[in-house]
């Protein structure tokens, strides 16, 4: 599960606080096994940084870049998940892919079928639930 | 059932056998005279019996067994051996110490009722909402049972020229939903037995009992790492992810994969058709195209 940027960036604040710690107890401490010890609580944040940065660019890529895209409502018509084609969906000006979304199997959700703006139907349904965030946005509906 | 390193999966094992834990201990406290039976009352309005036909192939305990042991079956059309006047006597006559009416079928309301007559009583028609309404009121518990029941299900499918609704539709207290076309033998006898020993199974916010219907079909789908690898069947008879093809396991919240049915042997997604999501609020309709060609590509 892709977690949002900002519980991210808290993770990771908190990870070099927890560094620091472990930088102090190396310099400080006389004894050798507590600092190797240290030593070894330090390589462990260095490797869960770098998953948490391959985590952020993910989760950039999927939320900033594809918002520069303008697509009209003939176009989104077009991605009706129907020969091949992705399948899309509009809701609150946002166009949303849900190609690979588990509960859109064969482009069809509750009767509904890819390739409009489905803002009322989801408002009726969804309403208050964290849903969208979880979606890959593919651009903006003008 | 399924397996990991040819040992049962323990969560699996006890979401299997939590009904007949629960019907066990019923069967022990009648034996102990510690519980007392209730009459059961069983209607079928606008369907097509199918679930009454499911809960004879019950396994834990049989049919046989629910009728003389776990409870007094007072009235089944399909099954009694009164007919005409004297079955609904005793429908109407024995149904005032708290008996347990279980609905399957939808409740027709166009005409007030007047396309679905179950019977004659005292010379006057009874229509399956005359007798919703009237026992409905009086039941300790009311269950639906079944799509048509819960929510109208095949019944109420388009043009729906009837007026089907789902027994809900026509009573003012709780009722008790069992989704799925059919429903499974397992699902009603463990809520039954649930309700003669604690009462009221704990439901989810659709009043469904948790104790069957808590997870999504794709949650525990034999076939899921092949959607998580991306790996689509694109025709029926293949062994993978059957997404592609319009599986509604996703949007589907029972236990098939792991109950299975006709004993517990096999289930839809292991004989390589997708889930059409029949235990689903809004199935056909909503459920529906049930096979799609030609979808979106691969990822």
């Amino acid at each position: 599960m892709i977690e949002s940027g900002k519980s991210i960036c808290q993770r990771m604040k908190q990870i070099s606080e927890e560094a620091e710690k472990d930088i102090k107890t190396i310099f400080m401490q006389s004894c050798i096994y507590t600092r190797s010890s240290a030593l070894y609580e330090l390589g462990a944040k260095i490797v869960e940084l770098e998953e948490l940065c391959e985590g952020l660019i993910e989760y950039e890529d999927r939320q900033v870049q594809p918002t520069q895209l303008s697509i009209t409502a003939e176009e989104l018509s077009k991605y009706s998940g129907k020969n091949g084609m992705p399948a899309y969906v509009a809701v609150n000006g946002i166009v949303y892919n849900v190609t690979n979304n588990a509960a859109w199997a064969a482009a069809t959700h509750f009767g509904l079928t890819a390739g409009k703006d489905l803002t009322g139907e989801f408002a009726s349904c969804h309403a208050g639930q964290s849903i969208l965030e979880k979606l890959m946005i593919v651009g903006k509906l003008i | 059932m399924m397996e990991i390193n040819g040992n049962t999966c323990p969560e699996y094992n006890l979401r299997l056998s939590a009904a007949n834990s629960l019907i066990d201990k019923v069967k022990t406290e009648i034996e102990r005279n510690t519980l007392v039976k209730k009459n059961l009352v069983w209607l079928e309005l606008t369907g097509c019996s199918g679930n009454i036909i499911s809960l004879l192939n019950g396994a834990n305990p049989d049919f046989k067994y629910l009728i003389t042991c776990m409870t007094d079956l007072i009235y089944n059309n399909s099954l009694m051996a009164p007919e005409g006047e004297a079955a609904l006597d005793a429908l109407f006559n024995n149904t005032e110490n708290g008996f347990i009416l279980a609905v399957e079928g939808a409740v027709s309301i166009k005409n007030n009722g007047l396309y679905n007559i179950i019977g004659r009583w005292r010379g006057e028609p009874i229509t399956a909402l005359n007798a919703v309404q009237l026992l409905g009121e009086k039941a300790a518990h009311v269950i639906a049972v079944g799509a048509c029941a819960t929510h109208g299900g095949v019944s109420a499918a388009r043009p729906n020229p009837a007026e089907c609704v789902g027994v809900q539709s026509i009573l003012k207290r709780k009722v008790i939903k069992l989704p799925g076309c059919p429903c499974h033998p397992d699902w009603f006898l463990g809520t039954l037995a649930h309700i003669l020993l604690y009462g009221e199974p704990e439901l989810d916010d659709r009043d469904r009992p948790l104790l069957f219907y808590s997870t999504l079909i794709h949650d525990r789908c034999p076939r899921r790492s092949y959607f998580d690898k991306g790996i689509f069947a694109t025709k029926l008879g293949e062994k993978t992810c059957m997404f592609k093809l319009g599986c509604r396991g996703p949007v589907t919240r029972v236990d098939c994969p792991v109950r299975q049915w006709n004993d517990y042997v096999n289930w839809p997604i292991k004989d390589d058709t997708p889930c059409i999501g029949c235990a689903m609020f809004g199935f056909p309709d909503k459920m529906e195209p049930f096979i799609s060609y030609n979808t979106t590509r691969k990822r």
